[in-house]
């Protein structure tokens, strides 16, 4: 009946709204192809080339476009959103893990964990430069104040997306284990950890690009070394050039790869959890 | 069975050590600062030095500033305005996806669609909408070749429009999501009742699919307002520096050295951010909806 007539027209709603989601993006991959040096970030194409690619390694003669400062700063980020991974993960398996009691004060740990991801980014930014500048005393780093304020935003994605895993959590092999004696420790690493594998894998990939991308935070906590967002920062003040596009496409293309791998990993633990059960059916 | 954890020797001290560590981070990492920014917002600035002596005047300073206070209402005003864009452009969306298809896979399949442009670093999605929206942009020329207009529009870029429009697109999704995973979450037979009794389409969606949603609602306008009331790199970029938000302003000011200014602004957008979330969170309860 309405309906009919309802799903048609939020069919084509849909349709505009992906096209409203991805313009931005087909626009930039489009100009990321302009010609070079002259063709600046606009239309019309003045002719199709790959020289802004070319740019981004240094392939170009010189111009009087200085190439994008990302080398570094990108493997800056790299290491930094590696680092931020692994802690807020084992801080987030913990937290949620220890979730699983009930126990005083739950929901006042809850609130405090789930406000990191809720502060502004320049805020935790601000604060923590002022306390490492005024009472710490200590000069800013990516790898150390910045690397605290990513922490404090990715370890509560990590957590909430472990306590949703956990909710779903069946307590009786550990209980089985448990009463077979194994110590807690033993049953932790051999029976609950391979089965809470994929969200944990989840948490590490929230964490790992939610950190990788992250701007508001590491503006003023990072100090004299540029992490990769403060480096694309850094040529907003000045022209923009189609090179910003390309490294853009680059970019989306790196977490495309960076995805896959994911999408393997967690294919992999499904069939070994698939193959695992199937043994123990013929035990 | 389930009597089984009673009879586990289990020393209770392990919820505390597995609890510790990340308290602690936040402690320090979070709480602190937050503290901080209090603190410093009474010291005393001097051209290039604080000090802390206490002062109220940076307090002092930001209200009888028409740029600071202003900012204030700027703010404001485009949080409310993007809540109800990225609601209005959203809220169909998610419909569609989380109810009308049929298919699990298709619903999947569609979320994950919403969710590949986040891949593309978030500066660039926002610099993105230069060449969108420029006079010479995309969309004028479009509109031009079509023939709907005959001189490009100027208005669309750099003014408070840009920034608006660029907001929506970057954060409808944080709206889409969470309001998809409650609808889908909709038994059904519900509907199938309602309509066997007679109950038209938007009887239904009044009476039972918007009340069921708004959980879903609230937890999209949690993430959207957190993240449009911290902005400052999107208004930057797309405003011509015409449009200045609370953080902006922070911004500016860290970067003329003004620390005490700074904290004092920092401190009104946590009070504001409080507000709002702890509005929301009235409305429901985010613990209990995971």
């Amino acid at each position: 009946m309405e309906s009919r007539v309802l799903k048609p027209i939020l069919g084509v709603y849909v349709a505009a709204f992906l096209l409203f989601l991805y313009g931005p993006f087909v626009v930039l991959t489009i100009i990321s192809f302009q010609q070079g040096p002259e063709g600046g970030p606009q239309f019309p194409i003045i002719e199709w080339s790959t020289y802004w690619y070319k740019h981004i390694f240094g392939l170009t003669p010189p111009s009087r476009i200085a190439p994008l400062p990302v080398g570094e700063a990108l493997f800056r980020s790299l290491v930094l959103a590696f680092m931020t991974m692994v802690t807020s993960t084992v801080l987030g398996v913990m937290a949620a893990q220890a979730f699983r009691k009930r126990f005083k004060g739950a929901s006042f740990v809850f609130y405090l964990i789930v406000l990191g991801m809720m502060v502004p980014g320049v805020l935790t930014g601000l604060g923590t430069s002022l306390l490492a500048n005024n009472i710490i005393g200590i000069e800013r780093h990516w790898y150390t104040t910045a690397f605290a304020t990513h922490v404090a935003y990715t370890f509560p994605f990590a957590f909430l997306v472990m306590l949703a895993i956990l909710n779903r959590f069946d307590a009786s092999v550990e209980e089985a284990a448990w009463s077979l004696g194994v110590s807690p420790w033993m049953t932790f690493r051999k029976i609950t950890f391979p089965l809470i594998f994929p969200g944990v894998l989840s948490a590490m990939l929230f964490a790992f690009t939610l950190s990788l991308d992250e701007f508001p935070r590491t503006l003023f906590a990072s100090g004299r070394d540029q992490t990769l967002p403060l480096a694309i920062y850094g040529t907003f003040s000045v022209e923009i050039h189609p090179n910003i596009f390309a490294f853009g496409v680059l970019t989306t293309l790196f977490s495309f790869a960076l995805l896959s791998v994911y999408g393997i990993l967690m294919a992999l633990s499904v069939r070994r959890a698939k193959k695992m059960a199937m043994q123990e059916d013929i035990v | 069975m389930s009597d089984a954890t009673a009879s586990v020797p289990r020393k209770d001290n392990t919820t505390r050590w597995l609890l510790l560590p990340g308290i602690i981070w936040m402690a320090l990492f979070l709480v602190t600062p937050i503290l901080m920014i209090v603190y410093v917002s009474f010291w005393t600035q001097t051209t290039f030095n604080i000090s802390s002596d206490p002062t109220l005047a940076s307090w002092k300073q930001f209200f009888s500033s028409d740029t600071y206070i202003g900012s204030l209402w700027t703010t404001i005003r485009i949080w409310l305005i993007v809540l109800a864009t990225t609601f209005i452009v959203g809220y169909p969306t998610a419909l569609f996806v989380g109810l009308l298809v049929k298919s699990k896979t298709l619903s999947t399949v569609l979320l994950v669609i919403c969710v590949i442009p986040f891949w593309t670093s978030f500066l660039i999605r926002v610099l993105a909408w230069r060449p969108m929206l420029g006079k010479e942009g995309a969309i004028n020329i479009i509109l031009l070749k079509v023939g709907i207009i005959q001189q490009p529009i100027e208005v669309l870029l750099f003014t408070e429009l840009s920034v608006i429009i660029g907001m929506t697109q970057i954060y409808c999704v944080f709206m889409v999501g969470p309001i998809a995973f409650m609808l889908a979450r909709i038994d059904r037979n519900i509907i199938e009742a309602a309509r066997d009794l007679g109950a038209g389409f938007g009887r239904i969606f009044w009476k039972i699919i918007f009340p069921l949603s708004l959980p879903g609602v609230v937890v999209g306008a949690i993430f959207v307002s957190v993240m449009v009331l911290g902005e400052f790199a999107t208004s930057g970029a797309l405003s011509g520096r015409k449009v200045n938000l609370l953080g902006n302003i922070i911004v500016t000011q860290v970067g003329s050295l003004k620390w005490a200014m700074a904290s004092v602004v920092g401190v009104i957008l946590t009070v504001v951010m409080g507000i709002v979330i702890a509005g929301f969170l009235r409305i429901v309860d985010l613990k209990r909806e995971l």
